[in-house]
């Protein structure tokens, strides 16, 4: 098995959507985009949020994130959050965390870059994981 | 333009009994190193103790502030009484 499976969730690795026509009316309306997120969540047990892919990270904490789960050689999932801004609005609305990197194991949020490096240093990290 | 001094007082303000250390690594007002140690942290998850610290700069992570990189804690010990 390879060390990095990039796995795209197709719904959200879509090309970008069109700037809506008309300013969207706030209300409880359930996102697509929001319910496609929690799907991927629950149906992956090892899912990063990033910026680019594992193979071409477009920012130096989504590489060193992915860098990380590679060297424990854990699968998982890899959603790109660029293509569509609202990938990045919905999840950080779901997970209350406004920044990416985010990983996520069985269903929980793990955390961002800071704590997927500390988790890595002390070892927690691959006993969380595997 | 935000200075480390400003975001620290903005940690500070939010978590009672925080104690923050904010450094500008890049000279540029806009990506920071924080460390924090607040006794509200105390049995609370990494994830908890960094969104408290999200929270109080809601709404300047991805703007002013463009990389936040995040150290949190609970004080080892109960701090001496003075």
């Amino acid at each position: 098995m390879p060390a990095s499976q990039f796995d795209p969730i197709p719904i959200l690795n879509q090309e970008p959507a069109p700037a809506p026509a008309a300013p969207q009316a706030p209300g409880p309306e359930p996102s697509p985009v929001r319910a496609a997120i929690e799907d991927a969540i629950s149906e992956h047990r090892t899912i990063l949020f990033m910026k680019g892919t594992p193979e071409a990270p477009a920012c130096g904490f989504s590489a060193r994130t992915v860098a990380i789960l590679q060297s424990l050689d854990v699968p998982f999932a890899a959603v790109d959050v660029l293509p569509d801004p609202r990938i990045r609005q919905e999840l950080s609305a779901i997970s209350s965390w406004p920044t990416i990197p985010q990983l996520f194991h069985a269903g929980e949020l793990i955390g961002g870059c800071d704590i997927v490096t500390e988790m890595h240093e002390s070892g927690e990290l691959a006993e969380t994981l595997v | 333009m935000l200075s480390a001094e400003q975001i620290k007082q903005r940690i500070e303000a939010a978590i009672p009994g925080a104690v923050a250390e904010v450094e500008d690594y890049t000279g540029t007002s806009d990506h920071f190193h924080a460390s924090v140690t607040a006794e509200a942290f105390a049995g609370l998850s990494r994830v908890q103790q960094h969104q408290l610290v999200y929270r109080a700069l809601e709404g300047l992570l991805g703007g002013a502030i463009h990389a936040l990189a995040l150290k949190t804690q609970a004080p080892a010990t109960v701090p001496p009484v003075p």
